[in-house]
């Protein structure tokens, strides 16, 4: 690829030098000149020129120009505001027409104090107004859902949250209703904006016309501190601010890593930081004192207990991890259980295997794609929301985006190698594969279809493997450090430790636990498990620790306490803990990362995993072919049936009343052939039955399932075995 | 002046809504010939013509066509539209072109198509037409039974009611299936129009011309003079004017000339007070301005448009405040909301226009009005905005004392007595308000 | 042929399906008399796009109802040129004779009014649209013969 040509622009007297096709707004940046904007934003697509606030007077035009629309071409002249008096005049004139009908309500505005139009008002507005008549009123704050408020009258009709809607986010639920003056935000007959990433609009706002219901009225600008930290409800691992007041988190805003998250953001991880302040958050340390009651300990008390609970296992223990710890608390964990106590058995919250780290790109690589091949049987949108919107972007870019069929034999790895697909994957330039779903085995069987077509010496071309959990990679990377022995579970088992919330609610643990004498509990609330544990000692959450997490693209990226937890953190016990043992175990992240690195990560320093966490380089796979066979699909009668754990779910989104509207509808989606034969019609609710079992769920067809299997949201498939009967 | 007229040739004499009656004064022949030259050919013919399109702005038509990107150039098909929204006040030539000559228009819509290697016509009639859609309906259908549409798919799209829709890329975004707001520009449609491709668009008088071009030849057309402007022009005459209606005369009749010597001059005995030269838009024009020729460029030396050739006479029963504010009215109704001077500085004017009509009005407001103005002209996204502020400025500017007596006497002159006395606007009913009152 | 066999016929014309979009809610006009939620839900199943794509569009529109209108449409162009030769005289005439006013529907659900912006008739002004039927030009003492008609019909 030639440089690309590099033209001369002279603004305000300024030359500035930029590649040919640079945003005006961008090159008048690079000359040190801000040129105001309120519906520019470059993520959202082409400029629309709406809002008028950035004329700026160019040479040889008739009239001002709209700056957001152009680009640098050689030999501009350009005149802002600060040298032209056209340009001054007419950003005066649209700030006092956008001020028309804006209530100038800004003490009571959240926005204020972050809100451009007061910054621009301030900066270039006038200083009265002429306006002496009715104002436009509307009623407000209107619920656009729960999560979000509309306030029609502060809306300045800038159009970048329908703009997110239509064409980043593709949900087309947020509109412009009615015409001219009379037009407004909208959704389809005031019915919720209920979309995975609905909560972006709000930060788009540039005013104070979208707000969060959560942080209405919460805190001003001036009273609040923005934590640089990562998000860890999901694999992807969005860079985010935590805005806290008064040690408590308020809001979490999305912090832009453009390989990442590009700057958005999931309502998972936008609203999802209430579970903090949840009715059922354990403060102290619990033991079992009979049927269902439980009496709170001291902490002395409580390591003394667990200290028993760890000997009178002898070495019989299986510990079950969540894939939500840092890599820091699974690696004080292990060097416990497994220096201390050669208690080895481990049960891991999902495969992983280093063999997609051939193939590593950043997720940022998808929107460049010219072929992308979605295998597995989950939606991408549950598993790594991000991941959705960036083959979005891939799709607009004019990418294939080819899903493979839901069911599919080897989750559709198959048909990948099938001569057409297989063909188009060899010959096209840039080509992905991304695994969403079970059955991948950490990606290792993606890896070597990704070897077969030579992806590692192709630029451009890679493999993702989408995790279930947020670092399930780094606890089984933490794990293996502490010590590299093998163990089956004991029988029986002594001592079941249940690490972290998402573990206490896997059934395959619960399973365990029924068969364990003792369960050791860490958990941040009481009802995933009580009353089977028989001591229970206070979890935190991601937005608590310092520590690091490895994401999808296996980048490391550190997390940051925003706010001190309510009881002390994992890493303050498990030190003390570990000293009953003879264990050697520092309670700072810092020095535990280090120990981990000189194993799992070159010896990385903890200072380098900074706030905007670079992508590793690629690992050469150490042989073809690794990762056995697929696991066989179970034979039975009916449907196979598929589930997948949908994107609002879990321990912290069941905290959460606002989101509660996001949970997935009750459905269960078949393939049109198995509905015309079983004689169900869409739309309509069908009984599903296995095991003695009914649920009731809407059917919803879908022309992506193989024949033979029905597709269901696990939350609404508990009690179902893995094949199904369905009937009107 | 009593030239032969062009576009409506034959029209009188016969039924050329029928292809047989089309064809027997030698309709689509000029297609027959277009299609047996180089396309390049067709738009030199056009090019020396010097056609500039009858819907607004006068842009010449053969420069349009040459810069629309080839098919194997664009990667992408080409487009023709008919730009058939005719929605300026005072405008209705192009319903009388459609429902009189459908296949005159139709035949240039092909010859276009030829010219770019388009396989698609999109006619985009406003909504209301109906009558007229169905001649045309009718008109395409006739001639694809004939086999006259070749290779070509020419769908004739309604709209639904939006003056925004004339403004080209709003008709496109409309066609697209979205919201009629405009679009920036550049790219302009020759480069990025319909569905992102290249597009020629032009207006249905512009487009009924280029058969005649094609028969008589590119020279012929520009010999018909004057100079710059060549050809015929339908004249939209109407208001306070004995005989209004369409006329298809030469351009540069002078608005004398075709207010009285056509039109039969103000009826009743009443003064002329003013004439609109060009749809409701652009800037008014005094009694003392009436020997101005009606073409592009003598009208815009005298600082007003020709615009789309609607001539609307106003008598001395008008108050120009009213009139100002019924045009206001419209163009708020109108403003698609989209850019922020035209939605926000619209509403403002009505407001204050209102006031100064019910006498509540001080000095201030009336340099008010004029800095509202200033500061919509040329900062608004499309024309849309120019045309709010075009009309109500040259009211205020050339009518300035009958403004100033509705301050000084604190209500309107007319005493009630205007003949636009309490004229009702749809503005306040057509959209179903989410706006409460304060 | 259903609604949504009507909007399949019609998208086939396009080169892109969304440009039906006018086509087929001026078609579930025709057949509801205006666009409910339950009408905005169908056309935008036919046509795979969201009911808020369908209102956001169909409110843009001057032609297209949100609300119920009556049996008959009867609209009076007020603009510059109908109303200089008497537009507003022909409406409130309409007012008068049908008891409600611009923007209203008679109690009976027979008859909505509306006022109208340049219906391009000014030629034969003031024009008025019965039912998208140009009656041109309409003096005030014609109303009520126009009103029987359509209170008859």
């Amino acid at each position: 690829m030639s440089a690309p040509e590099v033209v001369t622009v002279a603004i305000d007297g300024r030359e500035v030098q930029v590649p040919k096709g640079t945003g005006l707004v961008e090159t008048a940046l690079a000359a040190g000149i801000e040129i105001p904007v309120f519906c520019y934003e470059p993520r959202l697509g082409p400029a629309i020129g709406a809002c008028r606030m950035c004329l700026v007077e160019v040479e040889g035009a008739p009239k001002v120009q709209a700056a957001c629309v152009l680009t640098a071409q050689d030999g501009m002249v350009v005149h802002t505001a600060q040298s032209s008096a056209e340009a001054a005049e007419s950003q005066n004139a649209m700030l006092e027409f956008i001020l028309v009908n804006h209530p100038l309500d800004c003490p009571v505005c959240d926005k204020g104090g972050e809100c451009p139009l007061q910054d621009l008002t301030f900066r270039w507005g006038p200083g009265a107004s002429r306006l002496t008549l009715p104002k436009r009123t509307f009623e407000k704050p209107i619920p656009i859902s729960p999560t979000i408020a509309l306030d029609r009258e502060r809306c300045i009709l800038c159009y970048r949250c329908t703009r997110f809607s239509e064409s980043v986010a593709e949900d087309g639920q947020l509109i412009a209703r009615n015409r001219g003056a009379q037009s407004v935000i909208a959704t389809f007959e005031d019915e919720p904006y209920r979309a995975p990433f609905s909560g972006n609009v709000i930060e788009l706002c540039p005013v104070g016309a979208l707000t969060s219901t959560q942080y209405r009225f919460e805190a001003r600008p001036w009273e609040i501190q923005n934590v640089p930290t990562v998000c860890g409800l999901c694999p992807v691992g969005c860079n985010v601010h935590a805005t806290t007041r008064e040690g408590k988190v308020k809001r979490i805003l999305a912090r832009n890593h453009p390989e990442v998250d590009g700057g958005w953001l999931c309502d998972k991880g936008r609203f999802g930081f209430t579970h903090l302040r949840a009715d059922d958050r354990i403060l102290d340390p619990l033991r079992r004192s009979g049927p269902r009651r439980y009496e709170e300990l001291s902490w002395d008390e409580a390591l003394d207990e667990a200290e028993g609970l760890l000997r009178a296992a002898q070495g019989k223990i299986v510990t079950a991890l969540s894939g939500s710890e840092t890599v820091e608390e699974a690696y004080a964990l292990a060097k416990l259980l497994r220096r201390g106590l050669g208690a080895h058995s481990a049960l891991l919250p999902e495969d992983v295997s280093p063999a997609l780290d051939a193939f590593r790109l950043p997720l940022s690589a998808i929107a460049e794609a010219q072929l992308v091949v979605v295998l597995g049987d989950d939606p991408v949108a549950e598993r790594a929301p991000i991941v959705d919107l960036w083959l979005r972007a891939a799709r607009r870019a004019g990418a294939e985006v080819v899903t493979t069929e839901i069911g599919a034999p080897e989750g559709g790895l198959a048909s990948a190698r099938e001569d057409d697909l297989g063909a188009r994957l060899r010959a096209a330039e840039r080509t992905l594969l991304i695994w969403s779903g079970p059955g991948g085995q950490g990606g290792a069987p993606l890896a070597s279809l990704a070897a077969e077509l030579g992806f590692a010496e192709r630029p451009g071309c890679g493999a993702f493997y989408l995790p279930e959990t947020a670092n399930g990679r780094g606890v089984a990377d933490a794990w293996s450090a502490a010590a590299d022995e093998d163990e089956g579970n004991p029988e029986p088992i002594g001592l079941l430790v249940v690490s972290g919330d998402e573990a206490a609610a896997n059934p395959d643990v619960r399973a365990l636990a029924e068969q364990a004498e003792r369960v050791l509990a860490i958990s941040m609330f009481r009802r995933p498990v009580a009353p089977w544990a028989h001591l229970v000692l206070p979890g935190t959450s991601y937005l608590e620790r310092d520590g690091t997490y490895v994401n999808v693209e296996g980048r490391l990226q550190r997390l940051r306490r925003a706010v001190l937890p309510p009881c002390p953190d994992e890493l303050a016990w498990l030190a003390k803990l570990a000293g009953r043992f003879g264990v050697e175990l520092s309670p700072y992240p810092s020095q535990l990362f280090e120990e981990v690195s000189a194993v799992a990560y070159d010896g990385l320093a903890y200072g380098v995993v900074g706030e905007q966490a670079p992508l590793p380089g690629r690992v050469p796979m150490r042989e073809a072919g690794e990762g056995g066979p697929a696991p066989r699909k179970p034979a039975g009668k009916g449907l196979r049936l598929v589930t997948y754990r949908p994107l609002f779910s879990g321990p912290a989104v069941e905290r959460i009343p606002e989101l509660q509207f996001q949970r997935p509808e009750a459905e269960v989606e078949l393939s049109p052939q198995d509905a015309r034969r079983l004689k169900v019609e869409a739309g309509r609710t069908v009984s599903v039955r296995s095991n003695g079992t009914s649920v009731q769920l809407r059917a919803r067809l879908n022309g992506k399932l193989v024949r033979g299997v029905a597709r269901v949201a696990a939350e609404h498939a508990r009690g179902l075995g893995t094949h199904v009967d369905v009937a009107p | 002046m009593a030239a032969e007229p062009l576009v409506l040739a034959g029209a009188d004499e016969r039924d050329l809504a029928r292809l047989d009656e089309y064809r027997a004064i030698g309709g689509y022949t000029a297609l027959e010939k277009a299609r047996a030259m180089d396309p390049r050919a067709v738009i030199e013919e056009i090019s020396t013509a010097t056609l500039r399109g009858r819907g607004g702005a006068g842009f010449p038509m053969g420069r349009k066509l040459s810069l629309v990107q080839r098919p194997e150039q664009a990667g992408k098909p080409t487009y023709v539209v008919a730009n058939a929204d005719e929605s300026e006040p005072g405008s209705f030539k192009d319903r009388e072109i459609m429902r009189r000559v459908p296949h005159r228009f139709i035949e240039g819509c092909l010859i276009s198509a030829h010219a770019i290697a388009a396989k698609h016509v999109f006619i985009y009639i406003r909504g209301e037409y109906l009558a007229e859609f169905e001649v045309l309906k009718r008109a395409a259908d006739e001639a694809r039974d004939a086999g006259l549409l070749g290779d070509v798919t020419l769908v004739v799209h309604r709209g639904a009611g939006a003056y925004i829709c004339g403004e080209e890329s709003a008709l496109l975004e409309s066609l697209e299936g979205k919201r009629g707001q405009p679009r920036p520009r550049p790219p302009f449609p020759p480069v990025s129009g319909l569905y992102a491709s290249p597009t020629l668009i032009n207006n249905v008088q512009t487009l009924a011309t280029v058969p005649i071009i094609l028969e008589h030849g590119g020279q012929w057309y520009a010999d018909l003079g004057p100079e710059r402007s060549p050809g015929t022009v339908v004249y939209s005459l109407s208001g306070n004017v004995a005989r209004p209606g369409n006329y298809e005369l030469p351009l540069g009749t002078t608005l004398r000339e075709l207010i009285y010597d056509v039109g039969g001059g103000v009826p009743g005995g009443r003064q002329l007070k003013a004439i609109i030269p060009g749809g409701s838009s652009v800037p008014v024009f005094t009694p003392d301005e009436i020997d101005t020729p009606a073409d592009f460029d003598s009208i815009q030396a005298a600082g007003s448009f020709l615009g789309s050739a609607a001539v609307i006479v106003v008598d001395d029963r008008a108050c120009m405040v009213q009139l100002g504010l019924r045009a206001e009215k419209f163009y708020m109704h109108e403003s698609c909301g989209k850019c922020t001077p035209c939605r926000e500085g619209t509403r403002w004017l009505v407001q204050l226009l209102e006031k100064i009509e019910e006498g509540h009005a001080g000095q201030a407001d009336l340099d008010l009005v004029i800095s509202v103005c200033d500061r919509i002209l040329g900062k608004s996204l499309c024309a849309l905005g120019d045309f709010a502020v075009w009309c109500v400025s040259s009211y205020l500017e050339k009518y300035r004392d009958e403004f100033q007596r509705h301050v000084d006497e604190g209500g309107c002159p007319f005493g009630g007595e205007s003949s636009l006395e309490g004229v009702f606007a749809p503005v306040d009913t057509h959209a179903r308000p989410a706006e409460v009152p304060a | 042929m259903t609604l949504a066999e009507q909007i399949q016929d019609v998208a086939a014309q396009y080169p892109e399906r969304l440009s039906a979009l006018l086509p087929a809610l001026r078609l579930a006009q025709e057949r509801d008399g205006w666009l409910s939620p339950e009408t905005l839900r169908e056309v935008a199943d036919a046509l795979n796009v969201t009911p808020a794509h369908c209102q956001a569009v169909a409110s843009f529109y001057d032609m297209l109802h949100l609300e119920p209108v009556g049996r008959h449409l009867v609209e009076v162009c007020t603009n510059i040129s109908c109303a200089l030769v008497g537009a507003q005289q022909v409406l409130e005439a309409f007012e008068n004779q049908l008891g409600v006013k611009a923007g209203e529907t008679t109690a009976d659900g027979e008859v909505t009014l509306r006022a109208l912006e340049c219906a391009g008739g000014c030629g034969l002004a003031p024009v008025v649209v019965v039912d998208h039927g140009y009656r041109e030009p309409v003096r005030p003492e014609e109303v009520p013969g126009i009103v029987e008609e359509l209170r008859g019909g």
